[in-house]
């Protein structure tokens, strides 16, 4: 694996920061609207942000966006702060940033799929690192496990990456020539 | 569009403790919490937890909905695990041999026959699993309301994570006021356009592509705007040696009694994990004796 991708230099530290208070800010600004959900599934655009910020910046920067990301949203919402969610959004940051560079150009439809499938890829495996941590922490059943935490948090995120990221990543590609990337 | 921290400064005995004495302390009483299932043993932890929670003063109309919301998810979590079998709970419930307390009709369709049963094992399961959970939620719900937002980076630096990933945590902070500045800004410039973001027509998938017009245009501003906070710092040579860090925080002899009650107790618990002590729930002789 290309080595580069896990440089962790001034510009990571910046993105990491812009993409963690986006992640945050953004799950808030959406407790405040009203947004479209199906049966207990709950949709969280936040996670198009995340995800394009892996695609974009790396492993680092996906990691730390939704690390502290979801810690911030935490803050703002004042639920408290769960370690288990909180690393499970990295990792779902994290697994997108492994693809960044496979992809050359955003607005192509072969790496745009490349970007959705590594985002979900993301989304599969963060989230089911924190609904089964949940069964050590709370105790839960893995039916509970699948059916409550793991099946309405993936399927919630697998529609906003498959409609949100390639808009996302087309509008980042007019930008991405600028930024000497 | 203002964004508001939950965070107020108080005078309590919680707030005057220093940041990482409280990260320490919930991450031991997290260990403690998952290590038993024991009623005698969850319940002074719970308790424990409450009272810490108190001694916060966080002012009830600021906390009650995240209190409110977190209770009725625990309540809904414990007797939806129990309806679906409960097998992550420890052995007296995988193999629940206990005596039957209640038994719902049965229901009967042809030759199956189906009897909701609630043992006391189950019981006494559901009561620890709720205390568990709730006693985690009240050490954590508390976190955002009496930790100062400025202080997530310092802390986290000097628990020991390297400077620039604690850097992108004091960054991530202090762009919260900017970004959703820019988000109020998007959603009423948006909507100057004609854009209605709760209009409810349209299928999901319409629906949710309609959030691009706020979305698209706030990210990739930030990521532009990133370039010129990178030149800044850049220019300041971040970076190329150790940081210093305008607030540095310091133990009191409180901080260090905690700390070290804090892990001796989670040293103590996972020892009593390892043995398997108060690790299986306790069935009360009078529950029992309900059971007939």
């Amino acid at each position: 694996m290309d080595k580069s991708i896990w440089k962790f230099g001034t510009r990571e530290v910046v993105y990491a920061a812009i993409g963690a208070a986006l992640y945050g800010v953004l799950s808030w600004v959406t407790n405040i609207f009203p947004l479209p959900s199906a049966g207990n599934v709950s949709f969280r655009p936040a996670v198009a942000v995340l995800a394009l910020f892996g695609v974009a910046f790396g492993p680092w920067v996906g990691l730390l966006s939704g690390l502290v990301g979801n810690t911030l949203g935490d803050a703002l919402t004042g639920w408290g702060l769960y370690w288990n969610w909180s690393v499970g959004n990295g990792l779902m940051g994290m697994i997108p940033g492994l693809a960044v560079s496979m992809i050359t150009a955003y607005n192509k439809p072969r790496d745009m799929g490349i970007g959705v499938g590594w985002s979900l890829g993301g989304a599969l495996v963060g989230m089911a690192f924190a609904s089964l941590t949940e069964m050590m922490v709370s105790g839960i059943d893995l039916n509970t496990a699948l059916v409550g935490y793991l099946t309405p948090a993936f399927l919630g995120n697998a529609v906003i990456i498959i409609i949100l990221l390639p808009i996302l990543m087309i509008a980042y590609n007019s930008v991405a020539g600028r930024l000497g990337r | 569009m203002l964004v508001t921290w939950k965070y107020r400064p108080r005078d309590t005995f919680i707030q005057r403790l220093d940041p990482r004495t409280r990260i320490i302390m919930l991450a031991c009483m997290v260990v403690a919490f998952t290590v038993f299932w024991d009623l005698r043993v969850v319940l002074p932890l719970a308790a424990l937890s409450f009272a810490l929670f108190g001694l916060a003063r966080i002012e009830w109309r600021d906390v009650k909905r995240a209190v409110l919301f977190i209770s009725a998810f625990a309540i809904i979590l414990v007797i939806v695990n129990a309806i679906l079998g409960a097998r992550g709970a420890p052995p007296s419930v995988r193999a629940d041999v206990s005596p039957v307390v209640w038994q719902s009709p049965e229901i009967v369709i042809g030759s199956w026959h189906w009897a909701f049963r609630i043992t006391a094992a189950r019981i006494m399961f559901m009561i620890s699993q709720l205390l568990r959970f709730l006693g985690m939620a009240f050490m954590a719900i508390p976190i955002p309301y009496t930790l100062d937002p400025e202080l997530y980076g310092a802390t986290f630096r000097q628990l020991g994570v390297p400077d620039k990933p604690s850097y992108s945590i004091d960054l991530a902070f202090r762009l919260v006021p900017t970004l959703a500045r820019d988000f109020g800004i998007t959603i009423d410039a948006q909507r100057a356009r004609g854009y209605e973001l709760d209009k409810v027509k349209g299928g999901l998938f319409e629906r949710i592509r309609r959030l691009a017009p706020i979305i698209v245009p706030v990210v990739i501003q930030s990521i532009v705007d990133g370039e010129e906070i990178i030149d800044a710092m850049e220019l300041r040579g971040f970076g190329v040696g150790k940081r210093t860090w305008t607030r540095h925080l310091h133990y009191r002899p409180v901080d260090y009694a905690i700390i070290a009650v804090g892990l001796v107790f989670a040293v103590v618990c996972t020892l009593m994990g390892l043995l398997q002590i108060a690790a299986d729930v306790w069935l009360p002789p009078l529950l029992l004796s309900l059971a007939g």
